[in-house]
């Protein structure tokens, strides 16, 4: 048993020959520095704060970073539900780091059993990113957590780091390929209402009037008076005087209920619009977007409890490749596997040829923002219309193929490097234009490689080395 | 051939006085109260309407200006299966500024959802669903309670309306502002149904429309159909609404009439409505309808014979023509036929049978006179057929229903217990002599 090394200074706490990054919000954060350690330790004291970076670590598209186990320093943040889910144990002073270190290493270990495999749409990569996050911690149930800061009230910590606020509804979409994909089965757990504007689950029903869809409104008795057949509200019977009941047409007093009067129904008045009526519209005010939803034209969402399968254990470890919903099928693309193949074939044939030809790579930098910004339809609509431009600028016989959702790879034969070089750029202009027009609040980066491609060396290695350009 | 021959000499002996003695009932009321008076009225009143033809079209010009709201209000129990095709009726009419509400006393059936699906559709305006039955009084009450127009129109749910109904029933509260309330001609749509219906339809024709054509003209006039009346809201909120009672007709317009309104019959605002199709149904309607003479005008309103402050001639003669023409009418008859059978035993049957020819004749004759005052003059062949049955029909039927509704009146105040009214209000309504 080793003694405990603490520097303040770089934040790294050391023990028996694991390190451990230290995180306090009076420290300037960087997540990536996670990656040389064992696991993050947060400062739990500010549950902001800790929600903030365990938010930013399980966000992260690098498995060395989104797998990092995370222990809570003093346990008041980890109560939260939100924090707890995504975190790996809690300590109260650092002397009690030894007690978890086992448990890390454990975790650690399962790490490298995983392959990690690029997915093309961002739901694999979200999918791919929930399986290892299980297999790593031995997990293998997946529920759903009830919570205020949710926007759909019940949530998946897990999945919904990846989406703002308001997008967190499409974490229901994700698990649902999952299921379909056969990697969950799922059970029934409960049902919830969405805004049909915005898909917030965060709803404020109520009783409104059918005319003017306004809450302000009050109730009353209808009173029949049998001997002269009056039927009026109660308030045409009550005085200011008593609690007697007068009968405003014969003056009579009213006295027992069912011999001389009754109360054949009750009827609601709205003080908005002055009318009156029987049968209130229920609506649901939506507290995201203030739309108010008629209850009929809520949309339901029901909630699942998860549990891995066989075949979700076995694409944990194997990686997780395809989904229905991939990129795959996008009009002027080839597969990945068949770009393989014919790159081997061109630099087979340039060695006996002497020619020149190259590999194009395009990289949406911040692709994971992007797509969760903007949904996955948009998504694939947003990909159809890059590769559309794309193809535009290429010879028929030029092949374009996704590595994933945010790499292009293009093959560009039997022309120099140059021209190539001149082609690239000029496709990354249209592209940039493309996109400038497209989206207005935000930015969308790309940034572009060129290679020639050298006959010593293999297909598959090329490809690596520029695929290793785009990795930041 | 012999009894022939004694029919004819026992018509041609007759000289004009043993004429006028043997068939005294023929010619003091028949002839003379229902042919020759309605005659000369409606004569009169076409005069009328030719002399004030200016002002009636100023008042069509002055509604069509102003158009006013007119609530339609329909209350009713178990009518749920009428009220999609009455309000596409309603939606034809030429005068469109209406609110239409329904109220539900009390359905057993699937009116409640009906009615709030219409309402739900826009196709009513508000509807009211009572879940404990209260009456036809309190449930027309209640729809009264939440109108907001200043015309209220009382239909029933089971009758369709000519396109331009509305407008012509609300037409006479511009004619004349002292107008409280008017009744609609109220015709039979199921004429072709049954005998009973046929006989109906002649009735409503003759008796019943040109009947009110003559009273209003006379300003005697005072049963507004519950099936179709409009009313100034005004004038029926100073009364309060309806009262408990069996049937909504004669009421209303005697206490429009005690506040010096005047009640007039529209004979162009034509609704059509299903007449019972059996004649146990007919007189079980005309049971309770007979008996509402005795409770209205004997009982409640015997006031109206009363000089003092509220005493008014009109409603004095209105009253007295009512009662005249039908209770002691009915007395009168069982007097004559006693008449007969003690003075003319052995002529008893020629005296029937000529009876019967006076009565088919008049029938007749005032069946094709008043066609000319009909504002319907289509598929009338149909009906003459028919003509002589109704001799049967008004002299016996008629006569004996309404004998026995008088006596169950008057002597056991039957209607009390009617179950057109719930027995909870009724109580109510025998104890205070309503
Ligand atoms: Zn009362
Ligand atoms: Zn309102
Ligand atoms: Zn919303």
């Amino acid at each position: 048993m080793g003694s405990i090394k603490i520097n303040n200074e770089k934040g790294i706490v050391e023990l028996s020959g694991m390190s451990y990054l230290y995180v306090s919000p009076n420290r300037p954060l960087n997540i990536d520095r996670g990656t040389n350690h064992a696991a993050v330790i947060i400062d739990g004291k500010t549950l902001e704060f800790t929600r903030m970076v365990v938010k930013r670590i399980r966000s992260s598209f690098h498995s060395d970073i989104y797998l990092k186990p995370i222990i809570i320093l003093n346990g008041n943040a980890h109560r939260d539900p939100f924090v707890r889910e995504l975190s790996d144990g809690v300590i109260y002073s650092f002397n009690q780091i030894e007690l978890i270190q086992s448990q890390i290493h454990l975790i650690n270990e399962r790490i490298k059993e995983i392959t990690f495999i690029n997915s093309l749409s961002l739901e694999a990569q979200i999918i791919t990113k929930l399986l290892a996050f299980l297999y790593s911690r031995e997990k293998r149930d997946l529920d759903p957590i009830p919570s205020v800061i949710s926007n759909t009230n019940y949530t998946f910590p897990f999945l919904a780091v990846h989406y703002d606020f308001k997008e967190e509804h499409n974490i229901f979409d994700v698990l649902e390929i999952a299921r379909q994909e056969g990697l969950f089965i799922s059970d029934f757990h409960d049902r919830v209402y969405l805004c049909s504007n915005c898909k917030s689950s965060h709803l404020s029903v109520r009783e409104v009037c059918p005319k003017c869809n306004s809450s302000n409104n009050e109730t009353f008795d209808i009173v029949h008076h049998f001997p002269c057949a009056y039927v009026g509200p109660i308030t045409d019977f009550t005085n200011e005087l008593d609690d007697h009941l007068n009968c405003p047409k014969c003056s009579k007093r009213l006295r027992h209920i069912g011999v001389d009067y009754d109360k054949p129904s009750v009827l609601h008045h709205c003080k908005n619009c002055l009318t009156s009526f029987q049968d209130y519209f229920v609506n649901a005010r939506c507290m995201s977007c203030s739309h108010d939803n008629p209850v009929e034209t809520l949309s339901p969402a029901d909630i699942f409890r998860y549990k891995l399968t066989k075949k979700g254990e076995y694409a944990a470890i194997n990686g997780f490749v395809s989904t229905p919903k991939d990129i795959e099928e996008i009009i002027g693309t080839v597969k990945y596997d068949t770009f393989k193949t014919m790159c081997k074939y061109e630099i087979e044939r340039i060695r006996q040829t002497e020619g020149n030809s190259n590999i194009v790579g395009v990289n949406i930098v911040n692709s994971g923002t992007v797509f969760s910004k903007i949904g996955s339809s948009a998504q694939k609509e947003l990909l159809r219309d890059l590769v559309a431009s794309i193809r535009a600028s290429l010879r028929s016989s030029d092949m374009i193929t996704f590595h994933s959702s945010s790499i292009i790879l293009i093959s560009m034969n039997e022309i120099p490097e140059r021209i190539a070089d001149r082609i690239a750029k000029d496709i990354m202009k249209i592209l940039q234009q493309l996109l400038d027009n497209n989206f207005k609040d935000f930015e969308v980066e790309l940034k572009s490689s060129v290679r020639k491609l050298n006959y010593h060396l293999s297909a598959e290695l090329q490809i690596d080395q520029m695929l290793n350009d785009f990795v930041v | 051939m012999s009894a022939l021959d004694d029919f004819i000499s026992f018509l041609t002996t007759m000289g004009f006085e043993r004429f006028i003695r043997i068939f005294w009932f023929f010619v003091f009321f028949e002839l003379l109260r229902y042919l020759i008076v309605d005659i000369v009225a409606l004569l009169s009143n076409q005069l009328k309407l030719l002399l004030t033809r200016r002002k009636r079209t100023e008042a069509l010009y002055r509604l069509r200006l102003e158009q006013p709201l007119v609530s339609l209000i329909i209350p009713g129990k178990n009518e749920g299966k009428h009220l999609y095709k009455l309000v596409m009726s309603l939606r034809e009419q030429t005068y469109k500024n209406i609110e239409i509400i329904v109220v539900d006393d009390g359905s057993t059936d699937d009116t409640p959802i009906i009615g709030k699906d219409l309402q739900k559709n826009g196709f009513i305006d508000k509807f009211i669903r009572n879940n404990i039955r209260g009456g036809k009084a309190s449930a027309a009450n209640t729809a009264l309670r939440f109108t907001k127009g200043s015309i209220i129109v009382h239909l029933d749910a089971d009758c369709s309306f000519d396109h331009d109904a509305i407008e012509q029933i609300i037409l006479p509260f511009y004619i004349d502002d002292r107008v409280g309330a008017v009744g609609g001609n109220v015709m039979i749509r199921n004429y072709k149904e049954s005998l009973a219906t046929t006989l109906q339809a002649i009735e409503y024709f003759d008796t019943i429309s040109i009947g009110r054509v003559v009273s209003s003209h006379l300003g005697i006039y005072r049963i507004i159909s519950g099936a179709f009346g409009a009313f100034k809201t005004e004038a029926l909120q100073k009364i309060q609404g309806w009262d408990i009672g069996p049937g909504l007709d004669g009421d209303i317009s005697v206490k429009m009439r005690k506040l010096g309104y005047k009640v007039k019959f529209a004979q162009e605002a034509v609704c059509l409505t299903s007449g019972p199709n059996t004649f146990k149904k007919l007189a079980k309607q005309r049971l309770r309808w007979d008996k509402s003479l005795i409770r209205f005008r004997i009982r409640k309103h015997r006031d109206v014979f009363i000089p003092n402050q509220g005493f008014s001639l009109s409603n004095f003669f209105s009253f007295s023509e009512n009662i005249i023409y039908n209770l002691v009418l009915n007395v009168k008859w069982y007097i004559y036929f006693f008449d007969m059978i003690n003075n003319y035993p052995s002529q008893l049957g020629y005296i029937i049978l000529t009876n019967f020819f006076l009565y088919t004749t008049t029938n007749f004759i005032k069946f094709v006179l008043f066609s000319l005052f009909r504002p319907r003059r289509e598929s009338l062949v149909y009906f003459i057929p028919y003509m002589p049955l109704m001799v049967i029909y008004f002299g016996y039927f008629l006569r004996i229903v309404r004998t026995i509704a008088y006596i169950q009146e008057l002597f056991f105040k039957m209607s009390y217990k009617d179950p057109w009214n719930p027995q909870k209000t009724s109580a109510h309504a025998k104890e205070l002599g309503l």
